[in-house]
């Protein structure tokens, strides 16, 4: 900084418009005399609360006005776009609802691989993992066999072998050509030809196949895409195979075709149910039959470009102020394709929630939510591909009472219409505000962390304990174990309300077969429970009568009302709605409320509860509070001063 | 040695050889009478709510930064940041993005609430990339055509008088920077701000007079700019 100079001290008195300047008509009117320093701060921070950004000239020139109405201007702002991000944000910092996950199911990932066609130049062919198939040599596996391309195809897995050329009529027989969903907006007529970039004019401009899958290795664009004969089975009902192989080979056989290892056993199922009816976009359509594949135009899958993870589409990595202002355009894994939408989903919730100004209990409680065309695609189909496996051994084939019912997803939705947003009014029995979403059930897996974040998150309630010792202990019940039971006599039966929702997953765990206390379910002589049994009941919880649901021990009471149990109890606690001010509070304050604040606190929660748990009467009340009006502008000095 | 003398010795000698003695006796503290403790001064307990000026949260920098700079996207405001004129003043957003103080909310990163130098850093280069590319749109004319009208003009919105300028005209121009920046007059900005502001402006533009090379902004932009500078840099500017 230069040294300062002796300047006419014009500075300080001079008036605007004692100035004849040629400001243009942008430039800001002459200061009224009542609009002090404290008033343009209070001014700005308001507009920075509920505009999200700094005022601009001309929005300063029409606060100098003397008819400004700061009531009325608050009041316009309510509701606003700025104002929902910023609510939106004090609950996504708490709730930090974005994947850093990969969700992955062999259901519906494709993956791709060359094969060499009859003229030596590769061809791209794509297929499903664990895809049951007739012949022995490719069942659950590549649909050539590695005598037939010289080469052992496995996804994720390096090739081994030489490539050698496949014959047309190896080709045809085992592969098909398909106008898939993601290069053909009508991929479900007789003869799709609304190609991307081509006769499809006016794609959503946020979706964004990669080129990879657009064009081919000599960059042409790509008509059709060859897949197995079995993955292009456009079949809603199959058939469960059954191969009659029940026992393992011999371990001097050789696997047929060259295949690596033996082809798959028949599980107990198959073997008991050969022939019949199987849902085909349930993971028992993949594991249990052969004309199971991803549907009409492969609407049920999800392609990768690779033998590995593969790229699907372009997306953001970063968008801090919203998917319509992004701050990159990223070629992204298929397996973040969907959790991606998880999170833009939660984030839409929360802004429809304070946008249109919802009793915030919603936020728990709600049935409703919106879905875009890859949200329908996943409720509609994928999301039934998590199950089921060790459920199946419990009579769950297909998810009896998934937490969103497909058939309340809307039916105009593709899955290329990403920006399309529409809302389902109700989701299902068992749907919570964002307790049953998928983003919250990813981000915290298991029951236990469930229950933590609501606790922490909705109560502002934290698991601190006060005693720092862990006694050795044989005790499974950590809410009277010793060191463990500080914390856990609250946690255990709050977790139990999540009991029914499988950990890392969404699938729902109905009571006709999963009861709390299975009887079928017991220890062996050895202490174990059979494989199936311990994927969902808990052995330190069993004996040889019985065996309890994972997590319900804490309160079987609790598990059988389900996270909506959770929900309608939480909101009911008063601490929901002191959490809610303290929280909107603290963040309009920009500090922690103290003590000094109790009286404060205490008249904007009975105004939150008297508006039926309304964020816009708590902020306005906020705004207009003195304690708004003098925070990040308050010393000892000014405090002692009464200023 | 007088025979008490020589017991004394006796007696610590046998102290210090036998253990049973090793340890000290019980203390037994008494109670006596209080003493009053004296007045040494008086601090008086300052119960007044401790309020520090806080960042403006990151989301409203951008989007701040994006108004000023004509209110476009950040992939817009990036490409014209960045220029094709090889100035280098602008990486991407990308690199940015979590020095600015964004939380991850994949990572579970908070928000940073504390600036630390990357962030300082940060701010300079995005305040100087916003000021010389507003220069370029505001006061220069494009080729074949005229500088924007002062009303069109995205933060210089005002006109500039041939030949120097005197404290007297540059007051009003620099309050249409102090409102666009820090949201209020320049009249009710502490003493001399307008003084220092304006020497700022004289050196810049003196020095760059006797630059050499000569610098891709004219002595008179290179001095509006340094103000541009000086303000989107201010603290005012980065708290509330």
């Amino acid at each position: 900084m230069p040294s300062i100079p002796r300047i006419p001290a014009i500075f300080a008195t001079l008036v605007l418009a004692s100035v004849p300047l040629a400001l243009d008509a942008t430039s800001a009117p002459p200061p009224s005399a009542h609009r002090t320093l404290e008033d343009y701060r209070h001014f700005r921070i308001a507009a920075i609360d509920l505009l999200g950004r700094a005022p601009t000239r001309d929005e300063i020139g029409a606060f100098e006005r003397s008819d400004f109405d700061m009531d009325r201007w608050v009041e316009s702002q309510l509701g606003g776009p700025g104002y929902v991000e910023r609510l939106t944000r004090i609950y996504m910092d708490v709730l930090r609802l974005e994947p850093n996950l990969l969700f992955v199911n062999p259901s519906w990932q494709l993956y791709r691989h060359d094969v060499l066609g009859p003229d030596g130049k590769p061809v791209m062919v794509y297929y499903r993992e664990s895809q049951r198939r007739r012949p022995p040599e490719i069942d659950g596996e590549f649909c050539f066999s590695p005598d037939e391309t010289g080469v052992v195809i496995r996804p994720r897995q390096p090739d081994m072998g030489t490539p050698k050329n496949v014959t047309q009529k190896l080709l045809d027989e085992r592969t098909v050509l398909v106008r898939p969903w993601w290069l053909y907006r009508d991929y479900k007529a007789p003869s799709p030809s609304q190609r991307y970039g081509d006769a499809w004019k006016d794609p959503d401009p946020q979706y964004k196949p990669v080129e990879t899958l657009r064009e081919d290795a000599d960059h042409q664009p790509v008509v059709a895409i060859r897949i197995c004969r079995e993955e292009s089975s456009a079949l809603q009902i199959g058939h469960v195979y059954a191969s009659g192989r029940t026992k393992p080979p011999p371990k001097d056989e050789k696997p047929p075709g060259g295949r690596f290892r033996p082809p798959p056993l028949d599980r107990p199922y198959a073997t008991q149910h050969r022939g019949q009816d199987v849902e085909c976009d349930t993971r028992s359509g993949l594991d249990f039959a052969t004309d199971c594949g991803c549907g009409v135009g492969l609407e049920r899958c999800v392609p990768g470009d690779a033998n590995n993870a593969g790229n699907a589409f372009y997306y953001p990595n970063h968008m801090p102020l919203g998917p319509g202002l992004p701050l990159d355009d990223a070629r992204q894994s298929s397996q973040r394709w969907f959790p991606y939408w998880w999170s833009r989903e939660a984030v839409r919730m929360l802004d429809d929630l304070f946008a249109s100004d919802r009793d915030f209990r919603e936020v728990l409680t709600g049935k409703r939510t919106f879905v875009n065309g890859p949200l329908a695609q996943f409720y509609r189909s994928i999301q039934q591909s998590s199950c089921c496996g060790p459920e199946a051994a419990f009579g769950m084939l297909e998810e009896t009472e998934p937490l969103f019912v497909p058939t309340r997803v809307p039916e105009d939705l593709q899955p290329q219409d990403v920006s399309t947003w529409k809302e389902v009014d109700d989701r299902g029995p068992h749907a919570a505000g964002i307790l049953t979403t998928p983003m919250f059930l990813e981000k915290y897996a298991s029951a236990r962390a469930r229950g933590a974040a609501v606790y922490n998150d909705f109560l502002c309630k934290s698991f601190l304990s006060d005693v720092q010792s862990l006694e050795p202990s044989k005790e499974p019940n950590l809410m009277i174990r010793p060191g463990c039971k500080n914390c856990h006599a609250t946690l255990e039966p709050l977790a139990a309300y999540f009991a029914r929702v499988e950990p890392s997953s969404f699938v729902f765990l109905p009571q006709a077969q999963f009861p709390i206390h299975s009887n079928t379910c017991k220890l062996d002589k050895n202490g174990k429970l059979n494989g199936n049994c311990n994927a969902l009941y808990d052995a330190a919880f069993a004996d040889d009568k019985g065996a309890t649901l994972r997590s319900a021990y804490g309160s079987p009471e609790h598990a059988d009302q389900t996270p909506a149990g959770a929900a309608r109890d939480i909101t009911a606690l008063p601490e929901f709605a002191t959490c809610a001010v303290q929280r909107v509070t603290s963040s309009f304050l920009g500090r922690p409320t103290t003590a000094d604040d109790e009286p404060l606190l205490a008249s904007l929660n009975q105004v939150f509860v008297r508006s039926g748990y309304r964020m816009k009467a708590l902020v306005r009340a906020i705004v207009k509070s003195d304690e708004y009006r003098r925070s990040n502008n308050l010393s000892s000095t000014t405090w002692r001063s009464g200023r | 040695m007088s025979m008490p003398f020589r017991r004394a010795w006796a007696l610590v000698a046998l102290a210090l050889a036998s253990p049973a003695c090793a340890a000290s006796p019980p203390e037994h503290v008494y109670p006596g009478p209080l003493v009053q403790l004296v007045d040494r001064g008086v601090i008086a307990e300052d119960t007044a709510p401790k309020e520090d000026l806080r960042m403006i949260p990151p989301e409203v920098y951008m989007r701040t930064y994006l108004q000023l700079f004509g209110g476009l996207a950040p992939l817009d405001a990036q490409k014209r940041a960045r220029g094709g004129d090889g100035g280098a003043l602008f990486d991407t957003w990308d690199d940015y993005v979590s020095a600015l103080g964004f939380p991850d909310y994949r990572l579970d990163v908070p928000r940073q609430t504390q600036t630390n130098a990357l962030m300082a850093a940060t701010f300079e280069r995005l305040g100087v990339a916003l000021c010389d590319r507003a220069i370029e749109h505001d006061l220069r004319a494009p080729k074949g055509g005229e500088a924007p009208a002062p009303k069109d003009r995205l933060i210089f919105a005002f006109d500039l008088p041939a030949g120097d300028l005197d404290a007297r005209a540059f007051a009003p121009r620099f309050d249409v920077l102090h409102r666009t920046f820090l949201g209020y007059p320049a009249s009710l900005a502490p003493p001399q701000r307008t003084a220092r502001f304006f020497q700022l402006y004289l050196d810049i533009v003196a020095d760059h007079a006797k630059a050499d090379p000569k610098s891709r902004l004219s002595p008179r932009e290179a001095g509006w700019a340094a103000v541009c500078y000086g303000l989107v840099r201010h603290p005012e500017f980065h708290l509330y």
